[in-house]
This record gives structure tokens, sequence and C-alpha cells, in this order.
């Protein structure tokens, strides 16, 4: 019952993330990494071998990323969805941080294409290189 | 859905059912139709004549245990590898000096006092749960009840609007009202006639004799104004102060709706959170350590697997003991209840369709902390007894009050129970942050909250070592792809645990999933 209760209340905090990110001032993506990710993929992005993927001189985090935003806003494996729990400022913000970090080095990504993955199919191309944690 | 057999005689509908799901769907079926013997199917498997066949268990939670208690019991020769330097799995309590470093974290040690602790895994026992009742009561493990459900207790929605969000409100209250509002405004409309066409003769009224009770509904219109036992103003008592005692007005429907209060209110239970269920008293290990007690010494802690490997006749593990030392073991057969989200960090000789099952399911992201305070101030000042502060911050999800120790001195709350993307971002906290947020948070509804706090012990099974995750969280996908691979044996390695049942983050699901594979491996053994 705990989990059905947490769940209409996260859709709360997700409405009121969304509505604030319009007048919000720009997202810092390491504070955003810090905050939501480095407790599993570790705060260098290094990950755990077997659990959480690594995303330093990952080729899936320097790859499409539709692919990402998808991931962020669906949930992968043990991955939680945190489409309730980011704005798109925020998750484009955290994409665009560790595609330019730790041996990284790929492009920034936008509000607009994560906004864009929220409704959208599963991509087909999500398993290529991804390990399930 | 039994109710209507159409033409199928009871004996046909149950022969088929046996024969579709064998004695269990049988006992399933026969319970359902008014012959009350459901109890019959569960209960371990009947197994004799192991003839010392060598089996190796590994891992030492419920599944494992269980595993090693029936298969000595049916005379096999069983050796168990722990990894940890206790038993018990997430079947665990952290009391007085319990020690946890989580993957890149902070060693903890926990600072309760002596009695105090807190279950950081499974914590209370739903009366279906059969096979753990079981073990409580051959192993003489007492029980006590855990109030799961307290109308006493409070919620604190912060997330609505009107005058009752973000202010700490009785449960009691909201479900009177709300129940009493809604009883009355159909009680209109059944008086009005607007639903005869719902009703058979004689229904009518029988329909509005439930309305009233159920609402608490007065007078001859029917209406709703408040109930005796929604948390008096003034408690009757003797003489004429208190006397009578004062009844508590009921609050406006629009500010109970707008406040999303009646969120937490369900006509009953879901079947595995009924209002009391049990715990084990002292902690959740004591089952654990009444396993142990019952047991030959066959459990090697502190020898953690490196390798399984097999060949056609045997099954070797490979492991480092606590001295570093490289050893192996070869059975007959291998029972493995190590976690999936672990098991695939492991190499093992197995067909890449197995492995690919093993690491085709997700495990859950969820923790606790346990506060203990220094006073009892919910039984004190609130007249709370046990359950559940209803709160809508997901980081939180649930502060529970401890069903045990009643009006001692000092108590262990549950400070926060988050799931999911809740607990990435609070697991990433350090530990004096995650305590002070979860001070932050009850002292919105106890003033005395933070004050009262002493020692704490908080843990994210994600982020623990032999672990990495709560339970298993299969999704239909992943249920219909691997988890049919991984309920057959593989070569000589059966696995088992809660991830290889339908009751996962349960114990019951790793003691019945136990009790599954080592009677398919009996079988097999009596065969060859």
């Amino acid at each position: 019952m705990s989990f059905k209760l947490f769940v209409s209340a996260a859709a709360l905090v997700g409405a009121a993330a969304v509505a604030g990110a319009v007048i919000a001032a720009p997202v810092d993506g390491a504070a955003t990494f810090a905050e939501n990710c480095a407790a599993c993929h570790q705060p260098q992005g290094q990950g755990v071998t077997g659990a959480f993927p690594k995303l330093a001189a990952s080729v899936v985090v320097q790859g499409d990323p539709a692919n990402l935003g998808w991931i962020l806003t669906h949930g992968r494996g043990g991955m939680p969805n945190f489409s309730e729990d980011m704005s798109d400022d925020q998750i484009a913000a955290v994409l665009t941080y560790i595609r330019s970090s730790w041996g990284n080095a790929a492009g920034p990504v936008d509000a607009a294409l994560v906004k864009a993955q929220r409704g959208a199919p599963k991509p087909v191309d999500t398993g290529a290189g991804l390990p399930f944690h | 859905m039994f109710t209507d057999i159409d033409g199928l005689s009871r004996r046909a509908f149950l022969e088929r059912l046996s024969a579709a799901g064998g004695t269990a769907l049988l006992m399933t079926g026969m319970s359902a139709l008014g012959f009350g013997i459901a109890s019959a199917a569960v209960a371990p498997p009947v197994m004799s004549g192991g003839k010392g066949k060598k089996v190796i268990v590994l891992g030492t939670g419920v599944a494992g245990l269980t595993s090693a208690y029936e298969l000595t019991n049916a005379g096999y020769d069983v050796t168990v590898l722990e990894a940890r330097d206790r038993v018990g799995g997430r079947s665990w309590t952290a009391k007085k000096g319990t020690k946890l470093t989580e993957l890149g974290g902070e060693a903890e040690v926990c600072d309760f006092e002596e009695g105090q602790y807190i279950n950081p895994g499974p914590w209370r026992i739903p009366y279906f749960h059969r096979g753990y009742l079981h073990y409580a009561k051959k192993f003489g493990v007492p029980l006590e009840l855990l109030n799961n459900d307290n109308d006493r207790s409070y919620i604190n929605y912060e997330k609505g609007t009107g005058p009752l969000a973000g202010k700490p409100i009785r449960k009691v209250e909201v479900a009177a009202d709300m129940r009493g509002y809604a009883a009355e405004m159909l009680a209109k409309q059944v008086k009005q006639g607007a639903l005869d066409a719902q009703f058979t003769a004689g229904d009518k009224e029988l329909f509005l004799d439930y309305l009233k009770s159920e609402g608490y509904l007065e007078g001859a219109d029917l209406k709703y104004l408040g109930a005796e036992g929604r948390s008096p103003l003034v408690n009757p008592g003797a003489g004429l102060d208190p006397g009578p005692g004062v009844e508590s007005k009921p609050y406006a429907m629009t500010d109970i709706l707008h406040s999303n209060t009646w969120k937490v209110l369900r006509s009953i239970s879901n079947l595995d959170q009924q209002r009391t269920m049990f715990q084990p008293v002292g902690g959740m290990h004591e089952l654990p350590k009444g396993f142990v007690r019952n047991m030959k010494p066959i459990i090697k802690l502190q020898h953690v697997v490196e390798k399984i490997s097999q060949t056609p006749g045997s099954i070797t593990v490979a492991y480092t003991d606590e001295k570093g030392a490289k050893g192996s073991i070869t059975a007959d057969f291998c029972v493995c209840t190590i976690p999936l989200s672990v098991l695939r960090t492991i190499e093992i000789d197995a067909s890449p369709k197995f492995k690919e099952a093993i690491g085709g399911v997700s495990y859950a992201l969820v923790g606790k902390i346990g506060i203990q305070m220094k006073s009892r101030f919910w039984e004190d000042n609130h007249q709370i007894y046990g359950g559940h502060i209803y709160v809508d911050d997901p980081l939180i999800s649930t502060i529970s009050l401890p069903s045990t120790g009643w009006l001692g001195q000092k108590g262990v709350v549950l400070g926060f129970y988050p799931h999911g993307a809740a607990a990435a971002r609070l697991s990433g906290m350090s530990l004096a942050d995650r305590k002070a947020y979860a001070l932050a948070a009850g002292k919105k509804v106890f003033p005395e909250y933070a004050d009262s706090a002493e020692g704490s012990f908080s843990m994210f099974w994600h982020r623990t070592p032999f672990n990495m995750g709560g339970w298993a969280e299969w999704t239909e996908e992943s249920r219909a792809k691997y988890y049919p691979t991984l309920l057959e044996p593989e070569g000589r390695l059966y696995l088992a645990g809660e991830h290889l049942s339908y009751l996962t983050g349960w114990q019951e699901g790793g003691i019945e999933s136990a009790w599954q594979q080592i009677a398919k491996l009996h079988t097999r053994a009596m065969a060859a």
C-alpha cells in the first residue's frame, strides 16, 4: 500500500517540478548528478561492476542522446524512472554533464529532446552495449 | 470467480485444477470452494533417502537456510557457504554494534542502546505466509503483533491545498468524515429513488441500513454529523468534568478532498498489508538464529563465491575465505540463493540463455533509517501505539512507530523507507545528511521528533555488498522471457530465493521457492 501512495505522491512532485522549471535558473548538471545519480553510478561515473553501469568513457553515454533521454524518463533495468522526479531541464543538464565528463566528449543535450522522449516509444537500439542492472 | 462454474461439477473442476497445477492449486481451489483446507499444501516437501549425496547451499538468507535444513534432514550431506560474517542475509536486525560500509560509503556502526533495534530488511509477516510461520513455530521463535495501520496515526500531506494540507491530522478523522459524507450522499440518492433500478425487492431498505451503519448517519434525513470514535476533543471520564467528554466536529468535505489525505483510505488492505501483521520478538534475525540452533554446524561464514563450474557428474564452487585463501568444494548438486544482482557478477558454467536470464531482472533501490528516540513521545503525548505516519514526500515515504517496547522509555522509529528514484537520491547523501533529512520530515509531524533523536542507523540495499538491491523487480516482459528459465536447473545448479517467486521482497518467497527447488532436486537425486 505504501508504494501505491508513493506513486501518487511522486506524481505531484513531478507536476510541481515541471511547472517550476519554467522560471527556474539554469540547472547545475554536476549538482543534479551528485544528488540523483552518484549513489549508484558513483561520484566519478565509475559505476560498480556488474551492478551499476560505468558512465565514464562510455560508448552509450556518448551515443544517441535520444536513447539517454528515453532511459532517464522511462527507467531501464534496475534504474528507476526519473520522469516524475526531474524536469526536462534537469535531465538535459545531467546528460550534458555526463557526456562531457570523465573521458566522455559528446555534445550537449537540450530540454526539448528530453521532452520529446517522455511519450516516445522505446527505442529499438536501447539494449546495445548497456548491461542490465 | 469460483461462484459460477456453469455446468462443471465441483469435483470435475477440482480434478482439472489438480491436473493443471498440482496439489497446491488443488488446495487453493478447494479452499475457494469452501472446503476450508487451504493450509494442507503449505508445508515443506516430504523428503527422505538422500543417502549422503553432497549438496552445496550458497547463502544463508531464509531460502538458503530452508534448503540446508530440509536437505540435511532428508539425509543429504550439506555444506553452506556464506559470504558475510553472519547468517540471515536480508533477514537482519541492526542493533548496538552492527557494522556496515556501503559501496563507496562511510563506515557505519549502529549506536543504539542495548535492546533497541531496526529491521533494515523485511519487517512484517502477513498471516498467509505459512512457510515463515511454520518455521517460527517449529523453532519456537516468538512473534508479536505489528500494528500495520493505526487510525490514531497522523497523515501529513504537504502537496495538497486548503486548510488541511501540510498539517498533521488523524487518519481516523479523515476516514470518518470521508466515508460519512460519501455514505450520506449515496443515501440521499437512494432515498430519492435515483438508484431504484439497482435494487431488487427488499434490498433498498437493507442498503440504506448499511449506509447508516457504515457512515454513522443520523436522523430521518441520514446526515453525517461526526462519529463518537472520531478522535474526541475531550475523552469521556469520571464525574462531570470531563464527564461525557466532547466530540470533535467533522472537517468540510471540500477541505479533505483538496488536502489529498483521502488517498490513504481503502475499503480493505492489500493481501500482504493487513492491519495487523507479525514480527519476531527482538528482530528479524531471530528466525535465521532459530534455523542455526536446529542445524548441524555446516555453515562456513566469510566464504565468498568466486566461480561455479560443472562437469556432467559434479558441480564445484570456488571461494575465497576469511583469510583470503582460495579453496573449492565439489558436490552432486548446488542450491544457489545468491541474489541475481550479485550472481550476475560471478563466473558460472551456464548456457548463454541462463546467464542472460540472470541478468534480465532488475533490483529495487530501497533503504531505511532507524532513529532511536529518548522518549516515546508518540505514545506519551499523542497516544499513538504503533502504525505508520502517512507523508507524501517520496524521499521519506513512510515513518513507522515501533510495535514493541510499548510504554517503555525509548524506542526506534523508522524514519524513512524510500524506493526507486527517491531512494537513489537519499542514498547519495552522507549518513549525517540522511539523518538530518529524516529529522526535518519527522519534526513536521511531531514537534518532539528532532530533539528526542539519539543514535541512528541508515542503509540502502542497492549500496550494500552481497545484495546490490532490495529485491527482484520483475516486469511482465521479464517474467515471460526469463523467469521460467531460472526455475529450471542449469546442469546441477538450482537457483532459489524470493526472486524466483511471485512474493518478491518477502521472506515467504524465499522459503517457498526453496521448497520447490529442493523438491525438484530430490526427485532427480532419487531417480539417479
